[in-house]
């Protein structure tokens, strides 16, 4: 298909050819709001640039869903068809489960208030370490991201208000930065207001609420790294599930083919930097709060 | 400022399983001496070097595209063709007119129950949509004719034995049949077991059955409409209608029984949202149609794989939400369109099996007036999960040189058989 687009392009190069019959809106190019392809990954002739062998074209899913979703393999390449990412292929098949990672996310029609959902099962995901449990509320399902000790038929909180006094949060629920307490385990964590959780989903992490600065808090990682975020951001209480993921043992090579990695190379690499004892500053506080720039006088 | 002394070689050697690096450092020579890279380069390239390139705003109406040239040109902005239209109506290629302009849309959301809706919540939210009271075990008028001796169900016991292992283990070339093969043949055998009554029971002849027939009924619940649309399963109509089942003070009891709700979930969930519908109530069946009361409904869950078929709870959610169904379709064509409480319940029986397990319910339909939470509710009788037998075995299991488990069925249960029959004899014994 990317073929025909090609000699399509070429064709259209060549001065001899007269006006062309119009295009049938055969090869449909919706936009899509949810999963965008990459952006040279188009249909049209680009210069010298190679021309696209692979499209993800398997996510073209807009709507939700909790039915898992078919997947592809790229096994390590990208859109020219060559190995960007070394040592990925092969392994078990697996299906994609949409997971809704805004957990603030209203129903159509339903007003922005606390609104509470029911587990109905927790299971393993093969697309993520993490465990993903089935929640229920109102009119729709959904999968998140499962904490720690989350068991089918326990009830979970979503609430977007931040009071004067902190909320004593039990697990699982989902509050703003602002309305927990200080030195609560959160996970779940997004760097903007309604964007979704982008950090500490790995499994058995969790990050700490050090301290809330006037309008922001300040969150610090896994990785021991601070971050500062508007206090309106929503996190959820609690670790995140499958804590002795990093306790698990592989045993055999077997096992790792079966996850979709292939072997490392045997060469050894003299400036690899793994060796040694790493010791490093820790780096600078991130801070996704656009504060408000002091102008110079002119 | 005499040559570099050449290096007296130190060769390393180059070991296997070492990354090669870059070599000895090469040593770049000095910059050459010329006009430019001593005075710097002439003022016209210099200021071509550091001027800043100017930004093209993006001003739609003046950018200039290659449309016109008819092919690309590098540096001309790619242009917006405008949707290609046809000029004819082709109906092989025409998208169709969209939810909001079709002439059946409405404002109002309806939720539709179909074959293919399984409830999260199973029999509780059934019994909120179709404001029902569950009672566990089959009636007392079918448990009489379980235990009526005569009946003389014992001989039928080693027909049923014949029929269920004719179902699964004699029908077929391959080893063992597929569920898909041996669920309806082992219905079909159950079937004929039971027609062989109506020597005994004449009105048992007066009963006809029908497959893949539709079933549409409308009912509002607390300002939700709800319909239950589709193919209902094989149909068994009866010329008279099966008398109720419930005394008169069990019915006035059902006021006081409150409503079960499963709050976080609301009870539409997993039910289709449509905003395309029609407000029909069918029963399927034209006026004047002397088979016209629905009598049992038959669901089999033949599917090959687990997935595909309905967990016994979620089949017998599917056949309460059908038995109402085809009920309030009857009484609306007997007693009019207005919610109003029967003076005649009109009764429904239902099984569902997927070849071993059967659920029996028997489905009494008291009140056309669900609007409201408080009343007389209907009622409805289950019996679920009860097994025709334990196994069937194709080959028989060996380990070792001994038989773990001999061929044939194994754990067979006439309890069950007897609890079918009952059902279909329910009405005319």
């Amino acid at each position: 298909m990317a073929v025909l687009g090609l000699c399509r392009a070429f064709g259209a190069l060549l001065l001899s050819a007269g006006p062309r019959r119009a295009r049938p809106p055969a090869l449909p190019q919706p936009c899509l709001p949810g999963p965008v392809l990459a952006p040279a990954a188009c249909r049209r002739l680009s210069g010298s640039a190679p021309c696209c062998t692979t499209d993800p074209l398997w996510k073209c899913r807009t709507k939700y869903t909790v039915r898992p979703v078919g997947m592809k393999k790229t096994g390590g390449r990208d859109h020219t068809g060559r190995v960007r990412v070394r040592g990925i292929g092969g392994g078990h098949k697996r299906r994609y489960r949409m997971i809704d990672f805004q957990r603030l996310r209203y129903e159509e029609g339903a007003p922005p208030e606390p609104f509470t959902e029911k587990v109905i099962s927790v299971r393993y995901d093969p697309c993520r370490s993490a465990d993903i449990a089935l929640v229920a509320g109102g009119n729709r399902k959904r999968w998140i991201i499962a904490t720690e000790n989350m068991q089918p038929g326990d009830s979970i909180t979503n609430s977007p208000h931040i009071g004067r006094m902190a909320v004593s949060a039990s697990e699982g629920d989902a509050y703003p930065l602002g309305a927990l307490p200080v030195g609560t385990l959160i996970c779940n964590l997004e760097s903007h207001p309604g964007k979704g959780a982008q950090y500490i989903r790995a499994a058995g992490t969790c990050g700490v609420l050090l301290r809330k600065v006037n309008g922001t808090a300040i969150v610090q990682l896994p990785s021991k790294r601070q971050m500062q975020v508007l206090e309106t951001c929503v996190a959820t209480v609690g670790r995140v599930s499958n804590v002795d993921h990093n306790k698990r043992v592989i045993g055999k090579a077997g096992r790792n083919r079966w996850l979709g990695k292939r072997p490392h190379t045997g060469l050894w690499h003299r400036k690899g930097g793994w060796a040694g004892r790493k010791i490093k500053p820790l780096p600078p506080m991130k801070s996704y709060v656009n504060l408000p720039r002091v102008k110079a006088v002119e | 400022r005499g040559a570099r002394p050449p290096a007296i070689g130190r060769r390393r050697r180059h070991s296997r399983g070492v990354v090669p690096r870059g070599g000895r450092p090469r040593h770049r020579a000095a910059l050459p001496r010329t006009p430019w890279t001593v005075r710097g380069p002439p003022p016209q390239v210099l200021a071509e070097m550091v001027e800043p390139r100017p930004v093209r705003e993006q001003v739609e109406l003046d950018t200039v595209t290659f449309a016109e040239r008819l092919h690309y040109v590098p540096g001309l902005a790619r242009p917006r063709f405008p949707p290609w239209e046809r000029g004819w109506h082709d109906p092989w290629h025409s998208p169709g007119p969209r939810c909001e302009e079709m002439p059946l849309y409405k404002e109002r959301g309806c939720f539709i129950c179909h074959q293919g809706v399984r409830m999260l919540e199973g029999v509780r939210q059934a019994q909120w949509l179709t404001k029902t009271k569950l009672v566990e075990g089959l009636p007392p008028a079918v448990q009489g004719i379980v235990d009526n001796p005569a009946l003389g169900l014992q001989e039928l016991e080693e027909r049923v034995k014949h029929m269920v292992s004719h179902a699964r283990l004699w029908d077929t070339a391959e080893a063992a049949p597929k569920r898909e093969k041996y669920c309806p043949v082992l219905f079909e055998n159950l079937i004929h077991v039971c027609r062989l009554m109506s020597g005994k029971y004449p009105s048992l002849s007066k009963r006809m059955l029908a497959r893949n027939c539709r079933i549409a009924a409308t009912w509002e619940r607390e300002s939700i409409l709800l319909q239950v649309r589709g193919l209902s399963g094989i149909l068994m109509n009866s010329m008279t209608p099966i008398p109720p089942v419930a005394s008169k003070e069990e019915i006035l009891a059902t006021k006081e029984h409150v409503l079960e709700t499963f709050y976080p979930i609301a009870p539409t969930i997993d039910l289709q949202e449509v905003n395309v519908y029609k407000e029909l109530n069918d029963t399927g069946f034209r006026d004047g149609y002397p088979y016209s009361h629905p009598h049992t409904l038959f669901f089999l869950e033949s599917a090959n794989a687990r997935t595909d078929r309905f967990r016994p709870e979620q089949l017998r959610a599917k056949m309460l939400m059908f038995a109402f169904g085809n009920a309030l379709a009857k009484a609306r064509v007997l007693h009019g369109n207005d919610p109003k409480v029967l003076e005649q319940p009109v009764v429904v029986q239902s099984i569902g099996t997927d070849g071993q397990l059967f659920q029996f319910m028997v489905f009494q339909l008291n009140t056309t007036d669900l609007v409201s939470n408080d009343g007389i509710k209907n009622l409805v009788w289950i019996d679920s999960d009860q097994n025709l037998y334990e196994r069937a075995q194709c080959v028989p299991e060996v380990k070792k040189g001994v038989v773990m488990k001999p061929a044939g069925i194994s754990g067979f249960q006439p309890d069950t058989f007897k609890k079918f029959l009952a059902l279909y004899l329910h009405g005319t014994v």
